[in-house]
């Protein structure tokens, strides 16, 4: 009764084109982002050794996350092939989904930062400037080095990175994908996916230059989060998918996009098409990439989104709060609070004094023993309860 | 005078004759049904559904015309019962045929029910469990109906029954299989093959040169087997208890529910002895554990104190064996083709997934769910209604057939698996399939199927086989004809016990007014219905006033919705409305910077403007 899922050779390119297209449109939708902030910015004027510096470095990470990406790659599609077995496949889910989540928690800090350092332009202009024009202090410490260090290249690590995670996840999926398919299928369909994702990418890059930099930069941000959320819900969709094909036992979408490739319990909506999973999904599989759709969403899935954007609304409120009003009443004496905790514990795991302030530590003794205390009427209690409980008994006999 | 005193007397004779060659003598078993251990194949111990504490069950033999009596005891405690003859007419004892919720009410544990009816066919059949899904628990074994008469008789020296089965270590009600976690519909695995339920090696003795008729049963719930000898073929010259005229054969592929009677003549040394080899069908398997058995060997032992080879299978995959196609077999009888139908049948197989995630079967649009009421019981107690499908519930798929109509069921498989269809209380005419068995039967099983078209099919045959289980092809058809003759209600089922359970059945309602006027239930069959809480009158849904109203009959589970439900267009409303009201969050902090460092933002601009 099982279905066979075969790829025809005709799918292939389809399959790799959207693959590579996706991952491609997601690079440059970072990269032009940012060359649109440093144009915008550094572009004219007497900065512009510095820009050039930067966008220098933007496109050296962007080349050098590409290279490592490829060995890695080249590494991993080697050892698929040598294991000869599709043992990743039966962890791909629970891949895809900590992938999922991982991108959309670093796109939405990104995305965060992003119109941050649009509101404090001139002070990161400045910062970044300094950071870059000044040889290092002769007499710093290690941990502010590593932060002027990290400052100096951020417009290298964001790019890098970006291209470092979007290319291996392309390699990976192109790899998983295409285990079955003949080696020359490929190339075309790869060449013509960076073609289309970087055109669209340098459309946006060319839009950006021309609107403001805070609208362009409030509509990207917009775009990214909608990435961002589709991306946390996909997360939490293949941790379901993959608990699914745990209970079934295979591959769930072996079984096509039809009736029992869902788990209908979880299951919120369900079209027996549009699946972006299949063949590369088609357009379906961009629209998923960009707004998250799913053909066949689950409670987590649709739960997921709807808190990730309540998530984003409470931080974006009390972000703007802070910033007209100062600092929240209770949230952040909380947070701070609870950074002290984080700071006493760690000092306490560390088997070391905390000095900070002896009376809070102090305090924290107290607390201590009245919790012991506390647990020790409870005790007191409770032999009290069972020994009336005894008594009762004896009468009763 | 004298030569008309002669004549009488010769009369009287003859008459003396005819009455002691047919006098029929009744044939009584008392079964107390309780379970028992059992370990055939020698792999697991489990419990098993006993006869009078045995295991495996006797065979039941009578001869051609005895009137077979069956007390039985359901000892189970915790099950329910039942007892069907397959392949037995019943004609007016309709209430004799055994399925519960169709012609009687489940034996609930601790009652009885008689079975008492005259057999007047020949040949092999074999009789079960037609509760639930109880038989594959063990309740199963062969009928064997003598026939001095046969135009075989003489032909052969001894007779062997052999019977084939399927075996599974788990209770049938332990067996996870209508659920949502199983959404293809896997059929659950055997975990062996029995040959006269035991894997150790049957030695059937036999004398070189002599003649030996082989009554060959599959008494399983799912799986085919093939059958062939080596270095032996055989003449084919009963199916289903049908006499054919005798046909050479080497390889026979025996849907459950299905017998073959072959004449087998033994060579003349007693060097070797000879593999009976039995291949299980291994395309209705989802998958193939490597610790499954799917061949097995027994012997025509010639000589004991030689060696018993194991079976040489010379084929990597059953499918490259090439079995009889039984379409080409003739009834000894010669019985031509029934005239053109006057009820055409069409009906397709379907298997789907439901409303709770789980598969179901469905003919046409049907998953047959059990009414409230036995489907005879409604018969007798609907009056003039009778003949009204609606009293018998929209689910029951039932069918009202004219008495003596010539009926053709056409049916269309959808599915990518074989299925054994069975229709009680008759043996129909098989006069149509496509494909047929060989190297061609699995070639609709990719791609879309294959429906049959009237205008244009192969040639009927003459005199067609006739059976009363017919394998349908992986996404092919057949095509069915038999007379009305029998009043009674017959369901029509796929015989595999797994499709059973998920409504792979329909009913024929035969002539219901002549039911009501030839059937009479015994008041035990009443008292089987009060012992199980069943009720025996009213329609399908119970309802003894009003017979058309069927509010709170059973039905099937609902359709599964293709699309967004109420559920989905909230949810994605909803989705929408905070991935909107999450960008204009965004919007509103990305913007709120904007007045305050206008004058500083517009800066680099004029350095611009400046500059140029």
């Amino acid at each position: 009764m099982g279905n066979n899922q075969v790829f025809a050779v005709t799918d292939a390119f389809v399959i790799v084109f959207f693959i590579i297209f996706r991952e491609c449109l997601e690079t440059t939708v970072v990269v032009s982002v940012l060359l649109a902030f440093l144009k915008q910015t550094l572009g004219e004027g007497d900065d512009r050794t510095i820009y050039k510096r930067l966008v220098k470095q933007v496109w050296w990470g962007c080349a050098l996350g590409l290279f490592l990406c490829l060995a890695i790659g080249c590494g991993m599609i080697g050892a698929f092939y040598g294991l000869g077995t599709d043992t990743f496949s039966s962890t791909e889910d629970i891949w895809e989904g900590v992938l999922g989540i991982l991108a959309s928690l670093i796109i939405t800090i990104m995305g965060a930062a992003l119109l941050r350092v649009s509101k404090l332009q001139d002070k990161w202009r400045i910062k970044l400037s300094k950071a870059l024009a000044h040889d290092q202090a002769p007499n710093e410490t290690r941990k502010g080095r590593m932060k002027r260090w990290m400052e100096k290249y951020v417009m290298f690590f964001l790019p890098f990175i970006t291209v470092l995670r979007e290319g291996l996840e392309a390699v990976v999926y192109v790899g998983g994908v295409g285990l079955g398919l003949p080696a020359s299928s490929f190339p075309l369909a790869v060449f013509c996916g960076l073609l289309a994702g970087c055109s669209v990418g340098y459309l946006i890059y060319k839009g950006g230059r021309e609107t403001s930099m805070q609208i362009f930069l409030i509509i990207s941000t917009c775009f990214l989060y909608l990435v961002a959320a589709g991306l946390f819900s996909r997360g939490v969709w293949y941790f379901q998918n993959n608990a699914w094909n745990h209970i079934i036992g295979g591959d769930a979408s072996e079984t096509g996009s039809g009736p029992g490739s869902y788990d209908i319990d979880q299951s919120v909506w369900h079209v027996n098409c549009c699946n972006p999973e299949l063949n590369g999904g088609g357009g379906w599989g961009i629209f998923n990439a960009l707004l998250g759709w799913t053909n066949s969403a689950t409670y987590g899935s649709v739960i997921g989104y709807n808190l990730y954007w309540l998530c984003v609304m409470i931080a974006y409120a009390m972000m703007y709060y802070t910033e007209r009003y100062g600092p929240i009443p209770y949230i952040h004496p909380a947070m701070r609070k609870l950074a002290s905790i984080k700071g006493r514990t760690k000092a306490f795991v560390l088997c070391q004094h905390y000095e900070k302030d002896g009376s809070e530590a102090s305090t924290l003794q107290v607390e201590a023993s009245g919790g012991i205390q506390h647990s020790l009427v409870a005790d007191e209690k409770n032999a009290g309860g069972s020994s009336t409980l005894m008594q009762r008994t004896v009468t009763d006999s | 005078m004298a030569n008309s005193v002669m004549s009488l007397l010769a009369h009287i004779l003859a008459l003396f004759m005819v009455f002691k060659s047919t006098q029929a003598k009744t044939v009584t078993y008392d079964f107390n049904v309780t379970w028992v251990m059992a370990n055939p194949d020698g792999l697991y111990e489990r419990k098993v559904v006993g006869i009078n504490g045995q295991w495996p069950l006797p065979t039941i033999e009578v001869d051609q015309g005895d009137r077979l009596v069956v007390n039985m005891f359901n000892g189970l405690g915790d099950k329910s019962s039942s007892i069907h003859f397959h392949g037995m007419f019943q004609n007016r004892t309709n209430e004799m045929d055994g399925p519960s919720m169709v012609t009687q009410c489940p034996v609930a544990p601790g009652s009885s029910i008689t079975y008492n009816f005259t057999v007047e066919q020949h040949g092999t059949y074999w009789y079960h469990c037609h509760t639930d899904y109880c038989y594959p628990d063990g309740y199963r074994a062969p009928l064997i109906v003598h026939d001095n008469s046969s135009y075989f008789h003489d032909m052969y020296d001894e007779e062997f029954t052999i019977s084939m089965s399927d075996w599974y270590h788990e209770l049938m009600e332990d067996i996870t299989f209508i659920s949502r976690t199983n959404p293809t519909g896997a059929e659950p695995l055997p975990q062996s093959f029995l040959f006269n339920d035991t894997t150790s090696g049957i030695n059937l003795s036999v004398e070189p040169g002599k003649t030996y008729l082989l009554r060959l049963v599959n008494i399983g719930a799912f799986v085919a087997q093939y059958f062939y000898i080596e270095d032996h073929s055989f003449q084919i010259v009963e199916i289903d208890g049908v006499y054919t005229e005798a046909t050479n054969a080497s390889i026979l592929y025996i849907a459950v529910a299905q017998r073959y009677s072959v004449l087998v003549t033994m060579k003349n040394s007693t060097e070797k002895n000879y593999p009976i080899v039995t291949v299980a069908d291994s395309q209705l398997l989802d998958t193939i554990p490597s610790d499954l058995k799917l061949n097995s060997t027994n012997w025509l032992q010639y000589n004991a104190s030689a060696p018993h080879p194991q079976a040489n299978i010379t084929v990597a995959s059953c499918t490259d064996l090439d079995p009889y196609d039984d379409m080409n077999l003739v009834p000894y009888d010669r019985m031509e083709l029934l005239p053109d139908p006057d009820l055409t049948i069409e009906l397709t197989v379907y298997m789907e997934d439901l409303d709770n995630g789980a598969d179901y079967a469905l003919l046409n649009n049907i998953s047959y769910t059990a009414p409230k009421v036995p489907t005879l019981y409604t018969v007798l107690s609907a009056g003039d209604l009778a003949t009204d499908s609606l009293v018998y519930g929209e689910f029951t798929h039932s069918m009202i057939l004219e008495h003596n109509q010539v009926v053709e069921v056409i049916l269309n498989n959808g599915d990518t698996g074989s299925h054994p269809f069975h229709l009680h209380g008759h043996q129909f005419q098989v006069i149509n399939r496509a494909p047929g068995y060989g190297a061609h039967f699995y070639d609709f099983a990719d791609g879309d199927p294959v429906a049959y078209d009237p205008s244009n099919h192969t040639a009927f045959p003459e005199y067609p086989a006739r059976r009363d289980t017919f394998v349908l092809p992986p996404q092919g058809y057949f095509v069915i004809r038999f007379v009305a003759d029998n009043p009674g209600v017959w369901i029509f089922h796929c015989h595999i016990d797994w499709h059973l359970m998920q409504g792979l059945a329909m009913v024929m309602i035969e002539a219901p007014l002549q039911i009501q006027e030839r059937v009479t239930i015994p008041e035990n069959h009443y008292e089987v219905c009060k012992a199980a809480g069943v009720q025996y009158e009213g329609n399908a849904a119970g309802n003894t006033e009003d017979y058309l109203d069927l509010t709170g009959q059973n039905k099937q589970v609902g359709w599964l919705p293709a699309g967004f439900t109420t559920k989905g267009i909230v949810a994605m409303v909803f989705s929408c409305i905070s991935a909107f009201l999450g960008m204009a969050f965004i919007s509103v902090y990305g913007a709120s910077g904007i007045p305050k460092k206008k004058p500083e933002a517009t800066e680099p601009v004029d350095v611009a403007s400046t500059e140029n």
